[in-house]
């Protein structure tokens, strides 16, 4: 493969970047501080700037930037947008109407008004920073007889390991932190601390509503926790990999070809992987606390269930960190079953360095964003438009349906990834 | 000078195992206790990852944080703790609400 087709990842990039920049700096110091100077000295920092070191750690730090501002900033907003306006429409009205138009101040306001745009009737994405915003202006209250420690040492949990999943969640090929060999070990390890967070919130705010959530939520999301791992086993039978780009890249073998048009053979087009995918989507909906499972903070019974007591930004952070947990969930549907960022792909026939070009129709980025859209917008589907399930009734799904089924497809998949070949390459 | 960051690591994560072992068993709240197990369990996967054990790292995260919301469930079911105004049975209330004691539902 040539060097010009492999895609630069993360890291080489905000690297590249830190370095030149530095190295503008450190010509600029140079130049000021010639040798026999007064400022002489400063030549000593001038060489400093690019040392190697200093490089590769400014480099980490841009790098954990700009997937935080990514993730956390941009993915969140236009996940809650996405939501808020699908199902306002579900609900046959138009929803958030925000734009940048209806900001009071100078520029927008004088524009709007002089050429008579419409104040409240743009797309509406504004609207959350608009929310973000008032929630930062609330006070912080802690309850009277709330465990101070604990009650602030909960939203530290659930935000941290939201975050940490974010250091191995790949976007595409190279648009990751950290590409370890067990990437997706550590992203699901990474899901799992959450729900002490949560036990410790509903617990500590002295509150029963709050810790009858967080009761529930223990026990909805332990007992979900297992068909989501058993789901996963069955896919390691098929990619024989940890790496989460590893198991994308095994789903590259092309399933059908229609001209030069070849589409890759994704794990959902297997029958036990497409037992897994119905497990695993299921347990995640429930891993989310999403409608059809939100008993956790069912809002006719409990309050808000166990993030009652919080409120400003505490709440805030609390509240939107779920739609990260959705987001992150929804790229792991994509990751394991959909085929992450592989899409059809355009065969030409000129032969650079031997082998035939590929070229994606579309960027990878585009196509995983796209999968991870329209995953997230049949979840908000689904819990806009089933009523909540009880408690008993969750338990009962979780232990006497999921399970048995994850263990069904672990049971096919390994079958055909042992006798699969001798069978004539069913997969 | 060279340093050892990995003795560093080391010696930060001991402190913390160290100072969260003890916690455990003077706490007085027995779900504080539970918390300082998990950080205790927690800093010994990351002794584990000193080691090169990522898979024994990320077993013991996933096995002992799975494990310890259970025992979470059971320090609030077998201790028992005032929950909003709740008078536990045979206890008087300390406090008398101006106006005199309330009549009615007690």
């Amino acid at each position: 493969m040539s060097d010009f087709l492999v895609a630069p990842n993360l890291f080489t990039l905000s690297k590249e970047l830190v370095g030149w920049i530095l190295k503008i700096l450190s010509d600029g110091i140079l130049a000021i501080a010639p040798v026999g100077s007064p400022v002489e000295p400063l030549r000593g920092l001038g060489y400093g700037l690019v040392a190697d070191s200093l490089v590769t750690f400014l480099a980490w730090v841009v790098a954990v930037l700009i997937m935080i501002i990514w993730a956390a900033a941009i993915q969140l907003l236009t996940l809650m947008w996405i939501e808020r306006k699908f199902y306002s429409r579900l609900q046959d009205r138009y929803g958030i109407m925000i734009s940048i138009w209806s900001l009071p101040f100078w520029p927008f306001s004088w524009w709007a008004r002089r050429k008579h745009k419409p104040t409240h009737r743009g797309l509406g994405y504004l609207q959350n920073i608009a929310d973000g915003v008032k929630l930062i202006q609330k006070e912080n209250i802690t309850p009277a007889l709330a465990d101070s420690a604990m009650f602030h040492t909960a939203p530290v949990l659930i935000v941290s390991s939201t975050l940490m999943i974010f250091a191995a969640l790949p976007f595409s090929d190279g648009f990751v932190l950290a590409n370890m060999p067990l990437s997706l070990l550590f992203i699901l390890a990474a899901f799992s601390i959450a729900p002490l967070g949560i036990l410790i919130a509903g617990w500590s705010s002295n509150n029963k509503y709050s810790l009858i959530g967080g009761m529930r939520a223990a026990a909805q999301l332990m007992a979900y926790e297992i068909p989501l791992l058993l789901a996963v086993v069955a896919v390691l039978f098929y990619s024989g990999t940890l790496n989460v780009i590893g198991i994308v890249n095994s789903q590259a073998a092309p399933l059908a070809t229609i001209g030069p048009i070849s589409i890759p053979k994704w794990n959902i087009f297997s029958i036990p992987q497409f037992i897994g995918f119905t497990v695993f989507f299921v347990a995640i909906i429930a891993e989310m606390e999403r409608i059809p499972f939100d008993i956790p903070e069912a809002e006719a019974e409990l309050v808000e269930g166990w993030l009652t007591e919080y409120s400003g930004m505490r709440f805030g952070i609390v509240f939107g960190f779920k739609w990260l947990r959705v987001l992150a969930g929804s790229a792991l549907v994509v990751i394991l079953y959909l085929g992450g960022w592989l899409g059809p792909v355009w065969t030409l026939n000129a032969n650079i360095g031997g082998a035939a070009l590929a070229i994606p129709i579309l960027p990878q980025e585009i196509w995983f964003l796209l999968k991870v859209y329209t995953v997230f917008l049949v979840i908000v589907w689904i819990s806009w438009s089933v009523p909540r399930v009880r408690i008993d009734q969750i338990l009962n799904i979780g232990w006497k349906r999921l399970i048995p089924l994850a263990l069904l497809a672990i049971l096919v998949a390994a079958f055909f990834a042992a006798f699969g070949s001798a069978l004539g390459g069913i997969r | 000078m060279a340093v050892d960051w990995e003795l560093a690591a080391f010696l930060i994560l001991a402190v913390i195992e160290i100072v969260g072992s003890i916690m455990v068993v003077t706490s007085k709240k027995l779900v504080h206790a539970v918390f300082w197990l998990a950080t205790t369990l927690i800093t010994i996967g990351g002794v584990y990852l000193l080691f090169r054990a990522e898979f024994v790292f990320l077993i013991q995260i996933l096995v002992y944080a799975g494990a310890v919301p259970v025992l979470f469930v059971f320090g609030i079911i077998l201790t028992r703790r005032k929950i909003m105004e709740e008078v536990t049975p045979g206890e008087v209330p300390q406090e008398v609400p101006p106006g005199g004691p309330r009549e009615g539902n007690p």
